[in-house]
């Protein structure tokens, strides 16, 4: 589903090319549960990044279901992007001024989904998160574990291929944690590959696979 | 997907409310001046716009040139009208009318309550046949509608006038009833029209036919002889060349005016003056209608732009000065898939939203400043949205715009920041992203720039009109009262030697003169011929007409020669120094015994030195007083000083009341005070200066708000650094400094930028005087100083707050 080949991203610092990441190439299958991790400035974040297409990279080949992405304009990968990748962060990341309805709704929006889809939609997820008595409440009015089902929810709610994690459970406490990791365990069995940023081995040991990085290289 | 957008714009807006209020104060502000300058100009602008075929309506105005000095008159000879009728082709149609204003109208066996009597009716004119031909919007009631004004003593009357005269009648019922003009022109009633609605300068309510004219031998059938109130309108035929009529409607009066030499220096020709340039042109009169600016009109639109553009620069510094703020909510919708363009839409939907709440707070104050400017504003201007649809085209184009200018650029740069460098956690919105500030800095002074050009402009207004009102003008204008007594055809009038002698009288009375007019009024004037030897000097020379007293009254200094004697017509002339100058007595004594004039050789008996005899923006002309009684019929009073004890005077003006009421029941007692005569000289200079007083008022608060809110916004993001720095030992001066110096920094280069920029235009301005005040070099430092210090003022609202805050409180929650 996901191929890298030779991909680099540096930055120019005072004439020095300094590498973020050096060559990397990688597969990942469709169905697969992928744990990425590596010491802090190894570059997971910016790997995470450039998969899901909100970096690019200075050089490399990028292959994202059969297509180029390295060829692709613009308008062209937001379009892919849109409608297979789906986003969790480790600060959430919702948008305080809407409500966790409104939040989980935002996708669809962009996708020029009809409202009435929309709301059977998001009702749906709601109750399989088991969130309908929260769907007026603000993020802020939410604990931490609570923030982060409505992220996911958000990033399911378009019915993705692929799950992108960056440190989901970073900011949350070991019980919460688990509980998200189940969650994704869960998904996981339910067809969607998912690629996550984790600094822990019993995160990671969810998964089905683990990719060590260290200093911008897989080792 | 819109109703998303405004409902996070509606929750942005009260989550920032100190920003959102300073955001919608500016733009309404500048919102509402908008409109409100906007109404006057289009009210200025619509003026005799409905007419059929008004672009081929012209009227015939005569330029005269004496002695090499131009003159403009808005009417034509008395003939012309009938000759031009005959003889110039081209012309579809014609009217000619007479302006009669301040006539006597008498309704015989009036049961009204002032029984039938009407003084100095206004509005009136003798109109011909053709009159309603050539301006066929009035819309008749009752009576002739074919012809009525043919046959001599008909008169037309509007709606409202037959109510005035005939309470209580049915139009129709008011047709061939009698209307009596000037005591004498009995005529009746031909036909009731509708009082016109539209915005027109034609404001006349009734007419008498011309024909009343012609029987009663009220033509005056001189060629030569031009007044405005003979108005003369043409309809030219399709397609003529006015360059080619304005030629021969001149030779035409050439050929008649016979007894006129003409010269480069001397002439008369006539002219087509467009229909829709009679409510601007400042050379003709309008029947006594207001003239309107096209300059003024202008400068207003100008400062309307100004106020609208301060807004929007408050909304975009402070926009874009949040922007990191937003900037997690800009990553996370672009990586939830939303394009650039969504967000640029979403961004100027929030703006939209911003603008039309500020659209509807000056709907509201709009009708309150309207108010304040009342007196500025022509009386038959209205703010009804509901009924000036466009006015809402107007105000909808308005918010558009406005939504454009403050919100597309905000909207490019939220829309353009990149998700990654966003979400890469929280690294954001420190003070670190100081990309753009300059551009913020450059809109904060260009704001300044406007705000000190505005008070400069101001402060040197003002010191022109107190240079105006302080000048010493030659002769003495307080404590003297100005009245006038009726014209009268019995000559000369004993009534007024009786009236004057006893206001002399009065113990309270310094002094009482003749003065037509009085020192410093608009006079009239005469071509005077001089023959000096060979050379003939021909001036246009200005006529005041006094008694004995004049000179002292008005304290004028006689440099030579004696006073006048009493006269019951021009008999001798006391001169001016500029006058003896042009006729070539550089000594003011050479000129006395010197005779002038034509005909009749009129000795020159005194010179009196140099005094304004109207407003600064003319230079001292040629000048003769005399006495001439049957001329005359102003009256100057010379008060005793009151020594701040006003009761004497309004003593004395109850008694000249009483005598005066004696003398001429039928009048009324008015009477002025000559200084404040002389300030309404300047009351366009003064409502300028108002208008400028407000806008400049306007703009600074405008300017300050946006200053505020930055500095709210920078202190907020130096609350930590301010904290260190407290903890480290700073005072409070010195935190306040800190904050304050980057801001004070952009005012001062704003003063170094609007100052030539003032100095160049003021001194454009002040070329409009003939006597003006000095551009000192105090006054651009001055209003600096003024913003510098309301700036810092603005600036410690905020400065000093954080300055004392407790330092403890912003560490803990690092």
């Amino acid at each position: 589903m996901l191929e890298f080949k030779g991909i680099s991203k540096w930055y120019n610092v005072g004439g020095n090319k300094t590498y973020i990441l050096n060559n990397v190439d990688l597969i990942i299958r469709e169905g697969e549960f992928v744990s990425i991790m590596g010491p802090s400035g190894s570059g997971k974040s910016t790997l995470l990044h450039i998969m899901g297409m909100l970096d690019e990279p200075s050089e490399g080949y990028h292959y994202f279901m059969g297509q180029a992405v390295h060829l692709l304009k613009e308008k062209q990968r937001s379009q892919l992007y849109k409608q297979h990748i789906g986003f969790v962060f480790q600060a959430y990341h919702l948008i305080d001024e809407l409500t966790v309805y409104e939040n989980i709704e935002t996708p669809l929006i962009y996708q020029n989904v009809k409202t009435s889809e929309r709301k059977a939609m998001v009702a749906d997820i709601l109750d399989r998160f088991q969130m309908v008595g929260k769907k007026d409440l603000f993020p802020t009015q939410l604990s931490g574990g609570q923030q982060q089902l409505v992220g996911i929810a958000r990033a399911l709610i378009a019915s993705p291929r692929l799950l992108l994690a960056d440190e989901p459970t970073g900011n949350l406490n070991s019980k919460q944690g688990e509980e998200i990791m189940e969650i994704f365990k869960k998904l996981n069995n339910e067809g969607v590959t998912i690629i996550q940023v984790t600094h822990s081995e019993k995160n990671a040991g969810y998964g089905s696979r683990v990719i060590n990085l260290l200093d911008g290289r897989i080792s | 997907m819109l109703k998303n957008y405004f409902r996070v714009a509606l929750r942005n807006f009260w989550r920032n409310k100190v920003f959102s209020a300073i955001n919608i104060l500016g733009l309404a502000i500048g919102i509402s001046s908008a409109l409100v300058i906007y109404l006057i100009v289009q009210y200025d602008l619509s003026f005799d716009k409905f007419h059929k075929d008004g672009d081929r309506i012209y009227r015939v105005v005569t330029d005269i040139k004496f002695a090499g000095e131009p003159f403009y008159n808005s009417g034509v000879t008395d003939p012309f009208a009938v000759a031009a009728r005959k003889e110039i082709s081209g012309i579809e149609l014609c009217s000619n009318f007479y302006t009669a204003d301040d006539i006597k109208v008498v309704i015989p066996n009036s049961t009204s309550e002032k029984q039938g009597i009407f003084r100095k009716q206004k509005n009136v004119t003798y109109a011909d046949e053709y009159y309603f031909k050539l301006f066929p919007f009035y819309k008749w009631i009752a009576g002739n509608t074919q012809d009525p004004l043919k046959a001599p003593y008909q008169t037309v009357i509007t709606e409202s006038r037959a109510r005035t005269y005939f309470p209580g009648l049915d139009p129709k019922a008011v047709i061939g009833k009698q209307i009596i003009y000037d005591d004498s022109l009995k005529t009746s009633v031909s036909a009731v029209i509708r009082d016109p609605e539209e915005i027109t300068d034609f404001t006349f309510r009734e007419f008498i036919s011309m024909a009343t004219m012609d029987a009663n031998h009220m033509h005056n059938e001189e060629w030569g002889s031009v007044t405005s109130s003979n108005q003369f309108f043409v309809k030219l035929a399709p397609n003529q060349s006015i360059a080619k009529l304005n030629s021969e409607l001149s030779a035409l009066l050439k050929k008649n005016n016979k007894n006129e030499q003409t010269s480069s220096t001397n002439y008369m020709i006539e002219q087509l003056q467009p229909l829709s340039d009679i409510h601007f042109n400042d050379h003709y009169d309008n029947f006594g209608q207001r003239l309107a600016q096209k300059n003024t009109l202008w400068g207003l639109s100008l400062v309307a732009g100004f106020l609208l553009l301060l807004g929007c620069i408050n909304f975009i510094n402070l926009t874009t000065a949040q922007a990191s703020q937003r900037a997690k909510e800009i990553g996370v919708r672009k990586t939830m898939g939303s394009t650039q363009k969504q967000l640029v839409f979403q961004f100027l939907s929030e703006t939209l939203f911003t603008t039309l709440i500020a659209a509807f707070v000056s709907a509201i104050i709009t009708p309150w400043l309207l108010q304040i400017f009342s007196d500025f504003i022509p009386a038959g201007l209205h703010f009804d949205l509901l009924n000036q649809p466009q006015l809402i085209l107007f105000m909808i184009a308005l918010v558009l715009v406005v939504t454009l200018l403050s919100g597309f650029y905000p909207a490019m740069i939220l829309s353009g920041f990149r998700p990654v460098l966003v979400l890469k956690n929280q690294a954001f919105g420190g003070t670190a992203k100081t990309r753009r500030t300059w551009i913020r800095k450059t809109l904060t002074v260009s704001q300044f720039v406007i705000a000190q050009f505005l008070i400069m402009a101001t402060l040197a207004v003002t010191k022109q009109i107190h240079f105006t009102l302080s000048k010493d003008l030659g002769f003495k204008k307080d404590a003297i009262i100005t009245m006038r007594i009726p014209w009268n055809n019995r000559k000369p009038d004993p009534n007024r030697d009786v009236l004057l002698n006893e206001i002399n009288k009065m113990p309270e009375v310094q002094l009482a003169s003749l003065a037509e007019p009085p020192a410093s009024t608009n006079t009239s004037s005469r071509t005077i011929k001089y023959k000096d030897g060979k050379k003939e000097i021909e001036t246009d020379v200005q006529l005041k007409y006094g008694d004995t007293n004049y000179l002292s009254l008005y304290r004028l200094k006689l440099l030579a020669g004696r006073n006048i004697q009493e006269s019951d017509s021009e008999r001798e002339y006391i001169i001016n120094e500029t006058y003896a100058k042009i006729l070539g007595f550089n000594n003011p004594e050479d000129a006395i015994g010197k005779m002038v004039g034509e005909d009749k050789k009129i000795p020159i008996v005194g010179v009196v030195s140099n005094f304004h005899q109207s407003s600064l923006h003319t230079p001292i002309k040629p000048l003769a007083i005399c006495s001439a009684k049957n001329n005359t019929y102003s009256i100057s009073v010379a008060l005793k000083s009151s020594n701040g004890d006003s009761k004497n005077w309004q003593n004395a003006f109850a008694k000249m009341g009483v005598v005066y009421k004696r003398l001429y029941p039928e009048e009324d007692f008015k009477y002025d005070f000559f200084d404040e005569s002389i300030a309404k000289f300047y009351k366009s200079e003064q409502d300028i200066s108002r208008l400028l007083k407000w806008a400049t008022g306007l703009a600074i608060f405008i300017s300050c708000l946006g200053l505020l809110g930055l500095v709210i916004y920078t202190t907020n993001l130096r609350m930590k650094e301010i904290s260190v720095r407290k903890v480290l030992g700073a005072s409070v001066r010195n935190l306040i400094t800190l904050l304050s110096t980057d801001f004070i920094r952009l005012v001062i280069i704003s003063f170094f930028v609007a100052t030539p920029i003032a100095w160049w235009s003021m001194n454009k301005w002040l070329q409009n005087y003939a006597y003006r005040t000095e551009l000192s070099w105090w006054l651009f430092p001055l209003s600096g100083f003024i913003i510098i210090l309301i700036a810092l003022l603005t600036l410690s609202i905020q400065t000093f707050r954080a300055a004392v805050a407790n330092p403890t409180k912003a560490l803990r929650s690092e």
